[in-house]
């Protein structure tokens, strides 16, 4: 019987090779160390919980079944994020969703489903001032997040959520490094407006 | 009112200033500006929130649900078996190849059983007379050997440091550590490339 390793300690290089000699284990270690940056990024760019679901199981069914052609030299987070922003894209160009509900999803019919698709914020342990505080500042950026352009949204998502470099944001996403950098600072602008009045406040 | 050094920051400056690496001159001009000082803090804030966006996670069972659509490749040996059993069930024809070939392998084996337990009389004398052979044949490559190894011009050199013992425990040791560097040498070139992983310790 085979060894089971200590998934932990291998690298992402290491897993895939596991994966393509037909380990199963090993394509569910990658789904858990990927399940929730994909799901985190994909909400945030479509801002509806069953879609992004829906497209976080396009990603890695896609990047799976595919994981012969995934070359080792580059990071195998690269590759998988470049997989999940071009759904989210490819969904948003089909559909356009230009406005972020915090209510839930602006496809659910009941209130039920409302519910069942709202973005859950302030789940750390806070004090209730803090914890309205904390809902009314997320839920704020969550919204002017939501209100900029599908490439802003995800150059700064990228950058600011997920700690990527510009280089390999510039990779992921097919574009000049000067381009990657003029919408980062465009998103910010933007986020720095939308987020004025509460300042003020 | 004192004049402010410098330009305004640029983005780039900014960015520098986030990262902690902002150029000195830069930083003198932004100790001097509070419409900079402003920009800053408010960018910073920015990054610090979106730094603290909460942590998202798709529903229980997502793992299953991709898993029921991907499909796994089999282990080498099974893909082969399989591959083996899909072409001979591919027509009739290599099915009764197969099962030819399967009769005279196992008729083969039991002829040779049957006859094996028949002449062991004869296997047992063809059995001597062939390991007599092999080791005639092998004292001979052993003299061989020998004779050749004495010849050597090297040969006097090394007789005379196993004459001593203190020399003979030295080569050893430095042959020992050769060889014990040259098998970490050739792990370490074996060793997996590593790549540093964002997100692997989730």
């Amino acid at each position: 019987m085979a060894e089971t390793p200590e998934w932990v300690r291998l690298t992402d290089q290491e897993v895939v090779l596991l994966a393509r000699a037909g380990r199963e284990a090993a394509y569910r270690e990658l789904i858990r160390r990927y399940e929730r940056p994909i799901f985190a990024l994909l909400f945030r760019m479509v801002r509806d919980r069953e879609l992004a679901e829906d497209l976080s199981q396009e990603t890695f069914v896609k990047a799976l079944n595919a994981i012969e052609s995934y070359r080792p030299e580059f990071k195998f987070s690269s590759w998988i994020f470049k997989i999940a922003n071009n759904a989210a894209i490819d969904h948003l160009r089909r559909r356009e969703l230009d406005t972020l509900s915090l209510d839930g999803s602006p496809h659910a019919e009941t209130p039920e489903a409302m519910q069942a698709t709202a973005l859950q914020i302030g789940a750390r342990q806070e004090s209730p001032l803090d914890a309205v505080e904390a809902k009314e500042l997320g839920g704020a950026i969550e919204t002017a997040i939501g209100r900029l352009r599908p490439e802003y949204r995800s150059c700064i998502l990228l950058r600011h959520v997920e700690g990527r470099a510009y280089e390999e944001i510039a990779e992921m996403l097919d574009l000049p490094l000067g381009t990657v950098k003029t919408y980062i600072h465009r998103a910010r602008n933007e986020l720095r407006q939308a987020l004025a009045h509460l300042k003020e406040e | 009112m004192t004049p402010v050094p410098g330009l305004h920051l640029t983005p780039d400056d900014i960015d520098a200033w986030l990262a902690g690496a902002l150029a000195p001159a830069a930083q003198g001009h932004l100790d001097h500006c509070p419409d900079c000082q402003e920009r800053a803090e408010t960018e910073r804030e920015i990054t610090v929130l979106l730094g603290a966006l909460p942590l998202l996670s798709p529903a229980a069972g997502f793992a299953d649900r991709v898993m029921a659509r991907v499909s796994v490749p089999a282990p080498h040996a099974v893909g082969t078996l399989d591959l083996l059993k899909q072409r001979i069930l591919a027509s009739r024809r290599n099915v009764a190849i197969a099962a030819s070939l399967l009769v005279l392998l196992l008729g083969s084996m039991a002829g040779s059983v049957v006859w094996t337990l028949g002449h062991q009389e004869t296997l047992a004398a063809f059995g001597g007379w062939l390991s007599a052979q092999a080791g005639q044949a092998a004292w001979l490559g052993v003299r061989g050997v020998a004779s050749n190894f004495i010849e050597q011009p090297w040969f006097a050199a090394l007789k005379s440091l196993a004459a001593s013992p203190g020399r003979l425990g030295l080569a050893s040791t430095l042959a020992m550590l050769t060889y014990v560097a040259g098998i970490l040498a050739f792990r370490r070139l074996l060793a997996l490339p590593t790549q540093q992983v964002a997100h692997a310790g989730i």
